[in-house]
Protein backbone atom coordinates (compact mmCIF):
# COMPACT_ATOMS: atom_id res chain seq x y z
CA UNK A 1 0.00 0.00 0.00
CA UNK A 2 3.30 2.29 0.81
CA UNK A 3 3.67 3.48 -2.94
CA UNK A 4 -0.22 4.54 -3.35
CA UNK A 5 -0.17 6.41 -0.30
CA UNK A 6 3.00 7.90 -1.36
CA UNK A 7 1.53 8.95 -4.59
CA UNK A 8 4.18 6.76 -6.26
CA UNK A 9 7.26 7.10 -7.75
CA UNK A 10 6.35 4.66 -10.72
CA UNK A 11 3.20 4.08 -12.20
CA UNK A 12 2.11 0.44 -10.44
CA UNK A 13 2.63 -2.70 -12.16
CA UNK A 14 -0.52 -4.42 -14.32
CA UNK A 15 -0.48 -7.32 -12.00
CA UNK A 16 -0.63 -4.88 -8.71
CA UNK A 17 -3.50 -2.97 -9.93
CA UNK A 18 -5.25 -6.11 -10.70
CA UNK A 19 -4.22 -7.74 -7.30
CA UNK A 20 -4.87 -4.90 -5.43
CA UNK A 21 -8.35 -4.58 -7.03
CA UNK A 22 -9.06 -8.07 -6.14
CA UNK A 23 -7.78 -8.73 -3.16
CA UNK A 24 -9.84 -7.78 -0.16
CA UNK A 25 -12.98 -9.50 -1.03
CA UNK A 26 -10.97 -12.80 -2.79
CA UNK A 27 -9.07 -12.57 0.57
CA UNK A 28 -12.07 -12.59 2.40
CA UNK A 29 -13.90 -14.84 0.56
CA UNK A 30 -10.99 -17.32 0.73
CA UNK A 31 -10.89 -16.80 4.83
CA UNK A 32 -14.41 -17.31 5.60
CA UNK A 33 -14.67 -20.39 3.10
CA UNK A 34 -11.75 -22.10 5.17
CA UNK A 35 -13.59 -20.85 8.08
CA UNK A 36 -16.83 -22.77 6.72
CA UNK A 37 -14.93 -25.86 6.11
CA UNK A 38 -13.68 -25.77 9.72
CA UNK A 39 -16.90 -24.98 11.10
CA UNK A 40 -19.09 -27.52 9.04
CA UNK A 41 -18.38 -30.95 10.28
CA UNK A 42 -19.17 -29.14 14.09
CA UNK A 43 -22.30 -27.30 12.56
CA UNK A 44 -23.44 -30.43 11.13
CA UNK A 45 -23.19 -32.94 14.69
CA UNK A 46 -25.13 -29.99 16.44
CA UNK A 47 -28.07 -30.11 13.90
CA UNK A 48 -27.86 -34.12 14.30
CA UNK A 49 -28.44 -33.93 18.14
CA UNK A 50 -31.35 -31.45 17.75
CA UNK A 51 -33.19 -33.63 14.99
CA UNK A 52 -35.74 -36.39 15.36
CA UNK A 53 -34.93 -39.59 13.85
CA UNK A 54 -37.35 -38.73 10.54
CA UNK A 55 -35.74 -36.03 10.19
CA UNK A 56 -31.85 -37.35 10.77
CA UNK A 57 -32.37 -40.33 8.26
CA UNK A 58 -34.53 -38.84 5.50
CA UNK A 59 -32.58 -38.79 1.99
CA UNK A 60 -32.74 -35.06 1.74
CA UNK A 61 -30.90 -33.74 4.40
CA UNK A 62 -32.84 -31.50 6.38
CA UNK A 63 -31.05 -27.82 6.82
CA UNK A 64 -34.48 -26.58 8.21
CA UNK A 65 -36.26 -28.82 10.92
CA UNK A 66 -37.77 -28.75 14.30
CA UNK A 67 -35.46 -28.69 17.23
CA UNK A 68 -35.94 -31.12 19.94
CA UNK A 69 -33.70 -31.62 23.18
CA UNK A 70 -35.07 -35.53 23.42
CA UNK A 71 -31.81 -36.91 22.47
CA UNK A 72 -29.82 -35.09 25.22
CA UNK A 73 -32.73 -35.60 27.81
CA UNK A 74 -32.29 -39.52 27.29
CA UNK A 75 -28.23 -39.05 27.27
CA UNK A 76 -28.52 -37.68 30.01
CA UNK A 77 -30.63 -39.79 32.29
CA UNK A 78 -28.70 -42.97 31.07
CA UNK A 79 -25.90 -41.87 33.41
CA UNK A 80 -23.25 -43.38 31.57
CA UNK A 81 -22.13 -39.87 29.89
CA UNK A 82 -21.25 -39.15 33.65
CA UNK A 83 -18.63 -41.87 34.34
CA UNK A 84 -16.68 -41.28 30.91
CA UNK A 85 -16.62 -37.46 32.52
CA UNK A 86 -15.27 -38.31 35.54
CA UNK A 87 -13.01 -40.82 34.43
CA UNK A 88 -11.07 -38.67 31.44
CA UNK A 89 -11.13 -35.89 34.34
CA UNK A 90 -9.50 -38.05 36.77
CA UNK A 91 -6.79 -39.09 33.55
CA UNK A 92 -6.69 -35.54 32.39
CA UNK A 93 -5.64 -33.77 35.41
CA UNK A 94 -3.39 -36.52 36.64
CA UNK A 95 -1.57 -36.53 33.39
CA UNK A 96 -1.15 -32.72 34.13
CA UNK A 97 -0.28 -32.95 37.10
CA UNK A 98 2.34 -35.22 36.50
CA UNK A 99 4.09 -34.23 33.35
CA UNK A 100 4.17 -30.92 34.30
CA UNK A 101 6.26 -31.80 38.23
CA UNK A 102 8.77 -34.12 35.73
CA UNK A 103 8.58 -31.82 32.68
CA UNK A 104 9.39 -28.66 34.05
CA UNK A 105 12.83 -29.46 35.60
CA UNK A 106 13.91 -30.57 32.75
CA UNK A 107 13.00 -28.14 30.54
CA UNK A 108 14.80 -25.45 32.99
CA UNK A 109 18.43 -27.46 32.73
CA UNK A 110 17.95 -27.81 28.62
CA UNK A 111 17.24 -24.77 28.13
CA UNK A 112 19.65 -22.64 30.69
CA UNK A 113 22.39 -25.39 31.98
CA UNK A 114 24.94 -26.28 28.85
CA UNK A 115 26.89 -29.84 29.81
CA UNK A 116 27.92 -32.61 28.21
CA UNK A 117 25.59 -34.09 26.11
CA UNK A 118 22.74 -31.62 26.48
CA UNK A 119 21.81 -31.79 22.71
CA UNK A 120 21.57 -35.52 22.76
CA UNK A 121 19.52 -35.46 25.63
CA UNK A 122 17.00 -33.30 24.36
CA UNK A 123 16.89 -34.82 20.74
CA UNK A 124 16.21 -38.48 23.05
CA UNK A 125 13.16 -37.22 24.64
CA UNK A 126 12.00 -36.08 21.40
CA UNK A 127 12.63 -39.85 19.61
CA UNK A 128 10.09 -40.55 22.67
CA UNK A 129 7.71 -38.99 20.70
CA UNK A 130 8.84 -40.53 17.39
CA UNK A 131 8.03 -43.93 18.64
CA UNK A 132 5.19 -45.87 16.72
CA UNK A 133 2.16 -46.17 19.64
CA UNK A 134 2.58 -49.80 18.81
CA UNK A 135 5.82 -50.15 20.29
CA UNK A 136 4.99 -48.79 23.28
CA UNK A 137 1.67 -50.32 23.62
CA UNK A 138 2.52 -53.91 23.71
CA UNK A 139 4.77 -53.79 26.25
CA UNK A 140 2.20 -51.45 28.13
CA UNK A 141 -0.23 -54.00 27.68
CA UNK A 142 1.68 -57.38 28.75
CA UNK A 143 3.05 -55.75 31.65
CA UNK A 144 -0.24 -54.20 32.92
CA UNK A 145 -2.00 -57.19 32.70
CA UNK A 146 0.64 -58.89 34.84
CA UNK A 147 0.97 -56.30 37.27
CA UNK A 148 -2.89 -55.03 37.62
CA UNK A 149 -2.25 -51.80 36.09
CA UNK A 150 -4.52 -52.38 33.68
CA UNK A 151 -8.36 -50.92 33.34
CA UNK A 152 -6.83 -48.85 36.22
CA UNK A 153 -7.05 -44.54 36.71
CA UNK A 154 -3.13 -44.94 37.69
CA UNK A 155 -2.24 -47.19 34.95
CA UNK A 156 -3.66 -44.45 31.99
CA UNK A 157 -2.30 -41.43 33.90
CA UNK A 158 1.60 -43.02 33.39
CA UNK A 159 0.96 -44.34 30.14
CA UNK A 160 -0.49 -40.76 28.98
CA UNK A 161 2.62 -38.91 30.71
CA UNK A 162 5.06 -41.36 28.96
CA UNK A 163 3.32 -39.82 25.83
CA UNK A 164 3.26 -36.18 26.46
CA UNK A 165 6.46 -35.46 28.43
CA UNK A 166 8.27 -34.89 25.52
CA UNK A 167 5.78 -31.96 24.36
CA UNK A 168 5.94 -30.73 27.84
CA UNK A 169 10.10 -30.90 27.85
CA UNK A 170 10.08 -28.85 24.24
CA UNK A 171 7.42 -26.62 24.63
CA UNK A 172 8.82 -25.32 28.42
CA UNK A 173 12.08 -25.23 26.95
CA UNK A 174 11.41 -22.25 24.68
CA UNK A 175 9.08 -20.66 27.20
CA UNK A 176 12.54 -20.59 29.63
CA UNK A 177 14.96 -19.70 26.52
CA UNK A 178 12.54 -16.74 25.41
CA UNK A 179 12.91 -15.18 29.27
CA UNK A 180 15.62 -13.22 30.08
CA UNK A 181 18.70 -14.39 31.75
CA UNK A 182 20.46 -11.68 33.76
CA UNK A 183 17.35 -12.13 37.12
CA UNK A 184 18.86 -15.82 37.91
CA UNK A 185 22.85 -14.85 36.89
CA UNK A 186 22.38 -12.15 39.04
CA UNK A 187 20.62 -13.92 41.82
CA UNK A 188 24.08 -16.76 41.20
CA UNK A 189 26.27 -13.77 42.11
CA UNK A 190 24.68 -12.97 45.33
CA UNK A 191 25.18 -16.50 46.46
CA UNK A 192 21.45 -18.17 45.64
CA UNK A 193 21.68 -21.79 44.80
CA UNK A 194 20.72 -23.27 41.39
CA UNK A 195 17.65 -24.45 43.01
CA UNK A 196 16.40 -20.94 44.71
CA UNK A 197 17.35 -19.40 41.85
CA UNK A 198 14.96 -21.40 39.58
CA UNK A 199 12.60 -22.06 42.35
CA UNK A 200 12.21 -17.88 43.52
CA UNK A 201 13.60 -16.28 40.25
CA UNK A 202 12.65 -18.09 37.09
CA UNK A 203 9.58 -20.32 37.88
CA UNK A 204 7.34 -17.04 38.71
CA UNK A 205 8.09 -15.70 35.98
CA UNK A 206 7.76 -18.11 33.72
CA UNK A 207 3.88 -19.11 35.02
CA UNK A 208 2.15 -17.66 32.17
CA UNK A 209 4.39 -20.81 29.80
CA UNK A 210 3.74 -23.08 32.73
CA UNK A 211 -0.23 -22.53 32.45
CA UNK A 212 -0.25 -22.54 28.86
CA UNK A 213 1.50 -26.14 28.65
CA UNK A 214 -0.69 -26.96 31.38
CA UNK A 215 -3.89 -26.67 29.31
CA UNK A 216 -2.20 -28.64 26.47
CA UNK A 217 -1.30 -31.25 28.07
CA UNK A 218 -4.62 -31.49 30.08
CA UNK A 219 -6.50 -31.70 26.73
CA UNK A 220 -3.91 -33.54 24.73
CA UNK A 221 -4.92 -36.29 27.50
CA UNK A 222 -8.74 -35.49 27.18
CA UNK A 223 -8.63 -36.26 23.32
CA UNK A 224 -6.21 -39.40 23.61
CA UNK A 225 -7.91 -42.35 22.18
CA UNK A 226 -5.36 -45.64 21.58
CA UNK A 227 -3.72 -46.21 24.88
CA UNK A 228 -6.32 -45.40 26.72
CA UNK A 229 -8.80 -48.11 24.70
CA UNK A 230 -6.41 -50.84 24.70
CA UNK A 231 -5.39 -50.14 28.32
CA UNK A 232 -8.59 -50.01 29.93
CA UNK A 233 -11.83 -51.89 29.77
CA UNK A 234 -14.57 -50.72 32.37
CA UNK A 235 -12.89 -47.48 32.73
CA UNK A 236 -13.83 -45.99 29.84
CA UNK A 237 -12.24 -42.42 29.41
CA UNK A 238 -14.46 -39.87 27.01
CA UNK A 239 -13.01 -40.50 23.04
CA UNK A 240 -13.42 -44.72 23.91
CA UNK A 241 -17.07 -43.94 25.00
CA UNK A 242 -18.00 -42.31 22.45
CA UNK A 243 -16.00 -44.70 20.13
CA UNK A 244 -17.61 -47.68 21.68
CA UNK A 245 -20.89 -45.71 21.11
CA UNK A 246 -20.80 -45.52 17.80
CA UNK A 247 -19.31 -49.38 17.57
CA UNK A 248 -22.59 -50.60 19.01
CA UNK A 249 -24.02 -50.00 14.76
CA UNK A 250 -27.59 -49.71 16.16
CA UNK A 251 -28.43 -46.11 14.25
CA UNK A 252 -29.94 -43.91 16.83
CA UNK A 253 -28.11 -40.83 15.34
CA UNK A 254 -30.17 -38.35 17.09
CA UNK A 255 -28.66 -39.58 20.45
CA UNK A 256 -25.15 -40.72 19.36
CA UNK A 257 -25.14 -37.33 18.02
CA UNK A 258 -26.20 -35.65 21.39
CA UNK A 259 -23.82 -38.06 23.30
CA UNK A 260 -21.07 -36.58 21.13
CA UNK A 261 -21.88 -32.65 21.64
CA UNK A 262 -22.07 -33.39 25.52
CA UNK A 263 -18.60 -34.62 25.40
CA UNK A 264 -17.26 -31.85 23.14
CA UNK A 265 -18.62 -28.90 25.40
CA UNK A 266 -16.03 -28.96 27.94
CA UNK A 267 -13.31 -28.63 25.27
CA UNK A 268 -15.19 -26.09 23.17
CA UNK A 269 -15.33 -24.04 26.35
CA UNK A 270 -11.76 -24.65 27.09
CA UNK A 271 -10.61 -23.31 23.73
CA UNK A 272 -13.10 -20.17 24.12
CA UNK A 273 -11.20 -19.00 27.21
CA UNK A 274 -8.02 -20.33 26.70
CA UNK A 275 -7.38 -19.80 23.00
CA UNK A 276 -4.29 -17.72 23.63
CA UNK A 277 -2.19 -19.95 25.90
CA UNK A 278 -3.49 -23.06 22.97
CA UNK A 279 -2.44 -21.38 20.21
CA UNK A 280 1.08 -20.84 21.78
CA UNK A 281 0.73 -24.78 23.05
CA UNK A 282 -0.51 -26.28 19.83
CA UNK A 283 1.87 -24.60 17.74
CA UNK A 284 5.08 -25.59 19.79
CA UNK A 285 6.14 -22.03 20.73
CA UNK A 286 5.93 -20.76 17.73
CA UNK A 287 3.63 -18.00 18.51
CA UNK A 288 4.46 -15.76 21.44
CA UNK B 1 39.56 -31.93 42.94
CA UNK B 2 36.30 -30.28 42.15
CA UNK B 3 35.31 -27.25 43.51
CA UNK B 4 32.38 -27.32 45.62
CA UNK B 5 30.83 -24.79 43.40
CA UNK B 6 31.07 -27.47 40.78
CA UNK B 7 29.66 -30.41 43.24
CA UNK B 8 26.74 -28.05 43.65
CA UNK B 9 25.47 -27.17 39.78
CA UNK B 10 26.45 -31.02 39.16
CA UNK B 11 23.99 -32.24 41.90
CA UNK B 12 21.43 -29.36 41.07
CA UNK B 13 21.44 -30.97 37.85
CA UNK B 14 21.19 -34.70 38.46
CA UNK B 15 18.54 -33.97 40.74
CA UNK B 16 16.55 -31.71 38.22
CA UNK B 17 17.00 -33.91 35.40
CA UNK B 18 16.21 -37.27 37.19
CA UNK B 19 13.10 -37.80 37.77
CA UNK B 20 11.72 -37.67 34.21
CA UNK B 21 14.78 -39.14 32.80
CA UNK B 22 13.45 -42.37 35.14
CA UNK B 23 10.45 -42.26 33.99
CA UNK B 24 11.15 -41.81 30.35
CA UNK B 25 13.64 -44.76 30.71
CA UNK B 26 10.52 -46.70 32.71
CA UNK B 27 7.72 -46.01 30.32
CA UNK B 28 9.25 -45.54 27.34
CA UNK B 29 12.58 -46.33 26.78
CA UNK B 30 12.32 -49.87 28.66
CA UNK B 31 8.93 -50.91 26.58
CA UNK B 32 11.12 -50.07 23.59
CA UNK B 33 13.87 -52.85 24.87
CA UNK B 34 11.08 -55.14 25.74
CA UNK B 35 9.52 -54.60 21.68
CA UNK B 36 12.72 -54.82 20.18
CA UNK B 37 13.27 -58.34 22.27
CA UNK B 38 9.53 -59.13 21.12
CA UNK B 39 10.18 -58.57 18.11
CA UNK B 40 13.31 -60.90 17.81
CA UNK B 41 10.74 -63.16 19.52
CA UNK B 42 7.47 -65.44 18.47
CA UNK B 43 5.28 -63.96 21.40
CA UNK B 44 2.01 -64.91 20.78
CA UNK B 45 -0.53 -64.49 23.24
CA UNK B 46 -2.63 -67.22 21.19
CA UNK B 47 0.12 -69.49 22.23
CA UNK B 48 2.23 -67.77 24.90
CA UNK B 49 4.01 -71.19 26.30
CA UNK B 50 5.65 -71.53 22.29
CA UNK B 51 7.72 -68.68 23.31
CA UNK B 52 11.31 -68.61 21.93
CA UNK B 53 13.85 -66.35 20.21
CA UNK B 54 13.52 -66.59 16.43
CA UNK B 55 15.87 -63.50 15.91
CA UNK B 56 15.43 -62.31 12.51
CA UNK B 57 12.42 -64.41 11.16
CA UNK B 58 9.60 -61.76 11.82
CA UNK B 59 11.64 -59.21 10.06
CA UNK B 60 12.25 -61.74 7.36
CA UNK B 61 8.81 -62.85 7.28
CA UNK B 62 7.79 -58.68 7.20
CA UNK B 63 10.40 -57.87 4.50
CA UNK B 64 9.16 -60.56 1.90
CA UNK B 65 5.35 -60.17 2.52
CA UNK B 66 3.62 -58.51 0.41
CA UNK B 67 0.84 -57.28 2.98
CA UNK B 68 3.93 -55.32 4.64
CA UNK B 69 5.19 -53.20 1.70
CA UNK B 70 1.33 -52.99 0.69
CA UNK B 71 0.92 -50.74 3.97
CA UNK B 72 4.48 -49.35 3.65
CA UNK B 73 2.88 -47.93 0.10
CA UNK B 74 -0.27 -46.54 1.75
CA UNK B 75 1.55 -45.15 4.93
CA UNK B 76 3.77 -43.42 2.63
CA UNK B 77 1.26 -41.84 -0.21
CA UNK B 78 -1.10 -40.62 3.10
CA UNK B 79 2.06 -39.24 4.69
CA UNK B 80 3.27 -37.50 2.09
CA UNK B 81 -0.40 -36.43 0.25
CA UNK B 82 -1.24 -35.49 3.77
CA UNK B 83 1.25 -33.22 4.67
CA UNK B 84 1.99 -31.47 1.24
CA UNK B 85 -2.13 -30.67 1.39
CA UNK B 86 -1.79 -28.96 4.36
CA UNK B 87 1.78 -26.92 3.71
CA UNK B 88 0.21 -25.46 0.91
CA UNK B 89 -2.74 -25.01 2.08
CA UNK B 90 -1.84 -23.39 5.96
CA UNK B 91 0.30 -21.25 4.06
CA UNK B 92 -1.74 -19.81 1.97
CA UNK B 93 -4.60 -19.00 4.30
CA UNK B 94 -1.97 -18.07 6.83
CA UNK B 95 -0.71 -15.35 4.08
CA UNK B 96 -4.37 -14.23 3.45
CA UNK B 97 -5.05 -13.90 7.01
CA UNK B 98 -1.93 -11.97 7.25
CA UNK B 99 -3.31 -8.53 5.41
CA UNK B 100 -6.85 -9.25 6.51
CA UNK B 101 -8.00 -6.71 8.93
CA UNK B 102 -11.45 -7.46 9.66
CA UNK B 103 -12.67 -10.11 12.24
CA UNK B 104 -9.14 -11.54 12.58
CA UNK B 105 -10.11 -12.89 16.23
CA UNK B 106 -13.49 -14.62 15.26
CA UNK B 107 -11.36 -16.16 12.36
CA UNK B 108 -8.61 -17.64 14.42
CA UNK B 109 -11.00 -18.91 17.03
CA UNK B 110 -12.50 -21.00 13.90
CA UNK B 111 -9.19 -22.24 12.63
CA UNK B 112 -8.19 -23.54 16.08
CA UNK B 113 -11.33 -25.62 16.65
CA UNK B 114 -10.52 -28.59 14.48
CA UNK B 115 -6.68 -28.80 16.25
CA UNK B 116 -8.27 -28.92 19.67
CA UNK B 117 -11.74 -30.90 19.26
CA UNK B 118 -11.63 -34.36 19.87
CA UNK B 119 -10.63 -36.44 17.17
CA UNK B 120 -12.54 -39.19 17.67
CA UNK B 121 -15.76 -37.13 18.12
CA UNK B 122 -14.96 -35.32 14.57
CA UNK B 123 -13.86 -38.29 12.34
CA UNK B 124 -17.27 -39.71 13.93
CA UNK B 125 -18.92 -36.61 12.66
CA UNK B 126 -17.27 -37.43 9.47
CA UNK B 127 -18.40 -40.60 8.98
CA UNK B 128 -22.21 -39.64 9.34
CA UNK B 129 -21.66 -36.89 6.89
CA UNK B 130 -19.83 -39.31 3.96
CA UNK B 131 -22.40 -42.04 4.32
CA UNK B 132 -22.85 -42.76 0.63
CA UNK B 133 -26.93 -42.87 0.55
CA UNK B 134 -27.75 -40.62 3.78
CA UNK B 135 -24.48 -38.60 4.44
CA UNK B 136 -24.69 -35.00 3.47
CA UNK B 137 -22.06 -34.42 1.39
CA UNK B 138 -23.63 -36.76 -1.40
CA UNK B 139 -26.62 -34.71 -1.35
CA UNK B 140 -24.31 -31.36 -1.69
CA UNK B 141 -22.66 -33.28 -4.65
CA UNK B 142 -25.77 -34.20 -6.12
CA UNK B 143 -26.84 -30.45 -5.80
CA UNK B 144 -24.11 -28.98 -8.03
CA UNK B 145 -25.04 -32.05 -10.59
CA UNK B 146 -21.82 -34.40 -10.11
CA UNK B 147 -22.44 -37.78 -9.58
CA UNK B 148 -22.52 -39.24 -6.08
CA UNK B 149 -19.11 -40.87 -4.66
CA UNK B 150 -18.83 -43.84 -2.09
CA UNK B 151 -16.11 -41.87 -0.03
CA UNK B 152 -14.91 -44.93 1.98
CA UNK B 153 -15.84 -47.76 0.14
CA UNK B 154 -13.54 -47.59 -3.21
CA UNK B 155 -9.81 -48.31 -2.64
CA UNK B 156 -8.33 -44.96 -4.61
CA UNK B 157 -11.27 -42.70 -2.90
CA UNK B 158 -10.91 -43.81 0.45
CA UNK B 159 -7.31 -42.66 0.94
CA UNK B 160 -8.01 -39.32 -0.70
CA UNK B 161 -11.29 -39.04 2.12
CA UNK B 162 -8.42 -40.08 4.76
CA UNK B 163 -6.00 -37.57 3.51
CA UNK B 164 -8.59 -34.46 3.40
CA UNK B 165 -9.95 -35.40 7.07
CA UNK B 166 -6.60 -35.17 7.93
CA UNK B 167 -6.25 -32.12 6.27
CA UNK B 168 -9.25 -30.55 7.84
CA UNK B 169 -7.72 -31.79 11.65
CA UNK B 170 -4.37 -30.48 11.06
CA UNK B 171 -4.06 -27.85 8.34
CA UNK B 172 -4.37 -25.53 10.84
CA UNK B 173 -1.47 -26.55 12.61
CA UNK B 174 0.62 -25.14 9.59
CA UNK B 175 -1.71 -22.46 9.37
CA UNK B 176 -0.91 -21.11 13.04
CA UNK B 177 3.00 -21.45 13.04
CA UNK B 178 3.24 -20.00 9.97
CA UNK B 179 0.82 -16.94 11.06
CA UNK B 180 3.42 -16.70 13.81
CA UNK B 181 6.37 -17.04 11.39
CA UNK B 182 4.71 -14.09 9.51
CA UNK B 183 3.85 -11.74 12.64
CA UNK B 184 7.24 -11.69 13.82
CA UNK B 185 8.58 -10.89 10.31
CA UNK B 186 9.66 -7.68 9.44
CA UNK B 187 7.75 -6.10 6.40
CA UNK B 188 10.39 -4.06 5.15
CA UNK B 189 11.90 -6.37 2.33
CA UNK B 190 8.10 -6.80 0.96
CA UNK B 191 7.43 -3.23 0.98
CA UNK B 192 10.47 -2.34 -0.35
CA UNK B 193 9.95 -4.97 -3.67
CA UNK B 194 6.32 -3.68 -3.76
CA UNK B 195 8.28 -0.06 -3.96
CA UNK B 196 9.81 -1.56 -6.78
CA UNK B 197 6.85 -2.85 -8.78
CA UNK B 198 6.75 -6.44 -8.32
CA UNK B 199 3.45 -8.14 -7.88
CA UNK B 200 1.81 -9.94 -4.83
CA UNK B 201 2.74 -13.39 -5.76
CA UNK B 202 6.34 -12.75 -6.81
CA UNK B 203 6.70 -11.25 -3.42
CA UNK B 204 4.91 -13.61 -1.63
CA UNK B 205 7.36 -16.27 -2.98
CA UNK B 206 10.55 -14.53 -3.52
CA UNK B 207 10.75 -12.72 -0.08
CA UNK B 208 7.93 -13.87 2.04
CA UNK B 209 8.50 -17.66 1.80
CA UNK B 210 12.11 -17.73 2.16
CA UNK B 211 11.97 -15.96 5.43
CA UNK B 212 9.14 -18.62 6.72
CA UNK B 213 11.26 -21.67 5.85
CA UNK B 214 12.83 -22.01 10.03
CA UNK B 215 9.06 -22.03 10.88
CA UNK B 216 7.69 -24.72 8.03
CA UNK B 217 10.69 -26.85 8.59
CA UNK B 218 9.84 -27.80 12.10
CA UNK B 219 6.26 -27.51 11.38
CA UNK B 220 6.73 -30.25 8.88
CA UNK B 221 8.81 -32.44 10.74
CA UNK B 222 6.79 -32.85 13.09
CA UNK B 223 3.34 -32.92 11.14
CA UNK B 224 5.24 -36.24 9.21
CA UNK B 225 5.99 -37.38 12.47
CA UNK B 226 2.37 -37.37 12.89
CA UNK B 227 0.92 -38.09 10.08
CA UNK B 228 2.83 -41.27 9.96
CA UNK B 229 1.49 -42.70 12.63
CA UNK B 230 -1.64 -42.02 12.38
CA UNK B 231 -4.49 -43.85 14.22
CA UNK B 232 -7.73 -42.23 15.18
CA UNK B 233 -8.93 -41.22 11.52
CA UNK B 234 -8.28 -44.07 9.52
CA UNK B 235 -9.56 -46.46 12.51
CA UNK B 236 -12.60 -45.06 13.02
CA UNK B 237 -13.25 -43.76 9.48
CA UNK B 238 -12.14 -47.33 7.59
CA UNK B 239 -10.38 -49.44 10.01
CA UNK B 240 -8.04 -49.73 6.82
CA UNK B 241 -10.76 -51.09 4.44
CA UNK B 242 -11.92 -51.41 2.17
CA UNK B 243 -10.12 -54.48 1.71
CA UNK B 244 -6.42 -53.37 2.84
CA UNK B 245 -6.41 -50.22 0.62
CA UNK B 246 -5.91 -47.84 4.00
CA UNK B 247 -3.99 -50.11 6.16
CA UNK B 248 -1.68 -48.13 7.54
CA UNK B 249 2.08 -49.17 8.90
CA UNK B 250 0.31 -48.39 12.37
CA UNK B 251 -3.21 -50.09 11.60
CA UNK B 252 -1.28 -53.29 10.56
CA UNK B 253 1.05 -53.19 13.25
CA UNK B 254 -2.08 -52.85 15.79
CA UNK B 255 -4.28 -55.80 14.17
CA UNK B 256 -1.37 -57.86 14.23
CA UNK B 257 -0.26 -56.97 18.05
CA UNK B 258 -3.92 -56.92 19.34
CA UNK B 259 -6.13 -58.42 17.35
CA UNK B 260 -4.65 -61.40 16.31
CA UNK B 261 -1.95 -61.02 19.31
CA UNK B 262 0.86 -61.98 17.68
CA UNK B 263 3.32 -59.58 19.37
CA UNK B 264 6.15 -60.23 18.67
CA UNK B 265 5.63 -59.91 14.77
CA UNK B 266 3.65 -56.49 15.52
CA UNK B 267 6.91 -55.58 17.36
CA UNK B 268 9.15 -55.88 14.32
CA UNK B 269 6.51 -53.73 12.43
CA UNK B 270 7.00 -51.29 15.04
CA UNK B 271 11.13 -51.12 15.22
CA UNK B 272 10.71 -50.72 11.48
CA UNK B 273 8.27 -47.92 11.66
CA UNK B 274 10.89 -46.31 14.70
CA UNK B 275 14.21 -46.97 12.49
CA UNK B 276 12.27 -44.95 9.74
CA UNK B 277 11.43 -42.15 11.73
CA UNK B 278 14.25 -41.20 13.02
CA UNK B 279 16.52 -41.67 10.38
CA UNK B 280 14.07 -38.91 8.14
CA UNK B 281 13.50 -36.57 11.61
CA UNK B 282 17.18 -36.71 12.65
CA UNK B 283 18.07 -35.68 9.14
CA UNK B 284 15.82 -33.14 9.39
CA UNK B 285 16.51 -31.85 13.01
CA UNK B 286 20.30 -31.53 12.97
CA UNK B 287 19.91 -29.36 10.17
CA UNK B 288 17.58 -27.19 11.55
CA UNK B 289 19.68 -26.72 14.78
CA UNK B 290 17.23 -26.33 17.23
CA UNK B 291 19.17 -28.37 20.01
CA UNK B 292 21.89 -26.26 21.58
CA UNK B 293 20.46 -23.84 24.18
CA UNK B 294 20.88 -20.50 22.94
CA UNK B 295 21.67 -18.59 26.18
CA UNK B 296 23.70 -20.18 28.94
CA UNK B 297 23.69 -20.39 33.10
Amino acid sequence: MSNAEQGGLKPPSRSTRIGRMLQPWIRRLALWLFALWCLFPIYWLLTMSLKRQVDAISRKPKFIFQPIWDNYLNVLASGEVWLFFQNSLIVALGTTALSLLLGVPTAYVLARYRFAGNADFGFWILTTRMTPPVAMLIPFFVVYIRSGLFDSHLGLILAHTAITLSIVVWLMKGFFEDLPLELEEAALMDGATHFQAFRQICLPVALPGIAAVAILTFLFSWNEFLFSLVLADRIQTVPVGLYNFVGYQQIRWGELTASAVIMLLPVLLFVFIFQRQLVRGLTLGAIK
Amino acid sequence: MISPARRDRRRFLVLMLAPATVLLLGLTLVPFLVSLAFSFSNLSLVTPDDFAYIWFDNFDRLFRSPEFWNAMRVTVIFTIAAVAVELVLGVGIAALLHYETRAVPALRLIYLLPLAITPVAAVFTFRIMLNPSLGVLNYLVKQVGLPPQDWLGTPGMALMTLVAVDAWQWTPFILLIAAGGLAAMDDEPQEAAQMDGAGPIAIFFHHTLPMLYPYLAVAVVFRSIDAFKTFDIIFVLTGGGPGIATRTLNLLAYKQGLEFLEMGYAAAIAIVMLVATIIFSQAFLRRINMFRPKAAL
